[in-house]
């Protein structure tokens, strides 16, 4: 701000400072302590390049507890171990089961040929 | 030991990774443009009464007698999934050369003690187990021979796509019955010029004295000799060079005449160019454009021109670069033709960091830097071409050749991801 010649206060015009910082202010306490924030992959995925994400968009497998909308993330280098829910492919087409006892076995299903084995199953709360 | 790990083919292996209805059915991967055929499965390659070079809208009607599921290429699913099986790869040796999209030698330095037949095969099922993608598995003491090692694996069947070459008698055996046009870096003229003086096998050549190879084939000559003789001379490049030279060109989805939509086209173009030298962080000092009727047209008349420009500063700015081909455009147009396809190329590239300045340089670089780098990060986070120069225009479906049959983007986009019922 500077006095005019007639007297009056001209105020500078305001100009866009962008990428320039103005620190007032006490600095912050927390500095030394910034961790990155909480990042879900971390959590639910071991293997990055063997993970694929599929949505589930119907009902179908709700025995399974998996419902309408569902994330599935599917590790495919995780064993298929007795009792996994597993994505498969029954006569071409992907379906979704737990794995039998024996991989390939009868016990109500036909042969199937495994895809993924499904780590986790992201549902939607209602 | 090296091996060469390569993906059969690999862009309708991607293609079927995420459609098991078409396993083991003919599957072809269509050229950008949907111009031509650039990728067939075995069971595509079968059918050999289609002759797959040709222009698809010629064999069309044949493909879909026989079957044959068609994609539009989708590169980012493809890059996407090269990636993962690159990845895959450092699990078994910490030295991996990507040698292209689909192929990369595994340095095994060390691995002597292993069964290398089996070590192979581990690394084939892994990758298949991990990622879909089936591969095959070449491994020789030297690359040239890894790569003709990964010829044998895929051909006989009963090698189950992994063959080793782990004896001297086995590499004789090997070079014996190869034929010297089908060793990786012999080309037409060189098989010709070795024809002549009588050398049809690789063996044949192995035996010749290297004064002759030297004499006749230079140091490249010498250095496949040496390899082929079980020497190895070329080292693994794990840092890729960056490239020499990016350029684009696609049909337009129809014939255009006006020029406004052509400079859209265009400017669309540069701006995909500009940014892979961005992110190779490079330059370039030379830009060319070029335009063309289409010559598979009876009808219309023909022309074709082009135009290269040096430019003042090497730049990799998409704005400059737009703005020059802009200028090339206006010269090399001529109105009265019914235009195919514009194409862009950008040459002499050189590190960002040797870039001069000049006299007359103008102090907004940093700042059009700064804007680039915006640019850049938008659109990797939010999909390719969302923030685009206004010279590019909003117009796209009035040019673009609609890739009809391109499949989702799997694995890079939620809305995109597979979905099972």
């Amino acid at each position: 701000m500077k006095l005019s010649k007639v007297g009056k206060l001209s105020r500078k015009q305001h100009r866009h400072t962008a990428g320039v910082s103005v620190q007032t202010g006490f600095p912050s306490p927390a500095t030394h302590y910034l961790e990155p924030t909480i990042d879900l992959h971390q959590e639910l995925i071991t293997n990055a390049d063997a993970t694929f994400f599929v949505r589930v968009s119907s009902n179908e497998y709700a025995h399974l507890k998996i419902y309408n909308e569902a994330v599935l993330i599917i590790d495919r280098s995780t064993p298929a171990l007795k009792g996994k829910l597993a994505l498969v492919i029954i006569d071409g087409e992907f379906s979704i089961i737990k794995v039998p006892v024996s991989q390939g076995g009868s016990e109500a299903h036909k042969t199937f040929t495994l895809w993924g084995v499904i780590n986790y199953v992201i549902n939607k709360a209602i | 030991m090296i091996a060469l790990v390569d993906c059969n083919s690999f862009y309708a292996s991607c293609e079927q990774v995420f459609r098991p209805d078409l396993w083991g059915k003919p599957v072809v991967v269509l050229s950008n443009n949907d111009g031509c055929i650039i990728a067939a499965n075995r069971e595509a390659k079968a059918l050999t009464d289609i002759a797959m070079f040709e222009p698809v809208f010629k064999i069309k009607k044949q493909l879909i007698a026989h079957n044959v599921t068609l994609f539009s290429s989708n590169y980012t699913l493809y890059g996407e999934l090269s990636q993962r099986v690159m990845n895959t790869l450092y699990l078994f040796s910490p030295r991996v050369e990507v040698y292209s999209i689909d192929e990369s030698f595994v340095d095994l330095h060390g691995f002597g003690h292993k069964n290398l037949k089996h070590y192979g095969n581990f690394i084939k099922e892994t990758i298949f187990r991990n990622t879909g993608i089936p591969t095959g598995v070449g491994i020789a003491p030297t690359k040239v021979l890894a790569k003709l090692a990964n010829k044998i694996a895929k051909k006989g069947p009963e090698h189950d796509h992994v063959f080793v070459i782990d004896s001297d008698a086995k590499r004789i055996e090997i070079l014996k019955t190869t034929e010297i046009k089908s060793i990786w870096g012999i080309g037409r003229q060189q098989t010709k010029k070795l024809k002549e003086v009588g050398i049809h096998t690789a063996y044949q050549f192995t035996e010749m004295p290297l004064a002759w190879v030297r004499k006749e084939m230079t140091v490249v000559g010498e250095r496949l000799w040496r390899e082929l003789r079980g020497e190895p001379c070329m080292d693994m490049i794990e840092i890729p060079k960056p490239k020499k030279g990016i350029g684009t060109a696609k049909s337009f989805g129809r014939k255009l005449e006006r020029l406004d939509l052509i400079e859209e086209a265009c400017a669309y173009y540069i701006s995909e160019v500009a940014e892979v030298l961005r992110a190779q962080k490079s330059c370039a000092m030379y830009l060319q454009v070029f335009l063309n009727t289409s010559s598979f047209s009876v009808n219309d008349k023909q022309y074709r021109n082009k135009q290269t420009v040096t430019l003042a500063i090497p730049t990799n700015n998409t704005f400059t670069l737009v703005t020059e081909a802009r200028k090339i455009l206006k010269a090399i147009y001529k109105p009265g033709y019914r235009y195919k396809k514009v194409g862009v190329n950008l040459t002499g590239i050189i590190p960002e960091a040797y870039v001069q300045g000049n006299l007359f340089e103008s102090p907004k670089t940093e700042k059009h830097k700064e804007l680039m780098q915006l640019f850049d990060t938008l659109n990797y986070k939010y999909g390719k071409g969302k923030v685009f120069s206004g010279l590019t225009g909003t117009r796209m479906k009035e040019w673009e050749l609609v890739k009809a049959d391109r499949s989702p983007r799997f694995t890079t986009q939620w809305s995109e991801i597979l979905e099972v019922k």
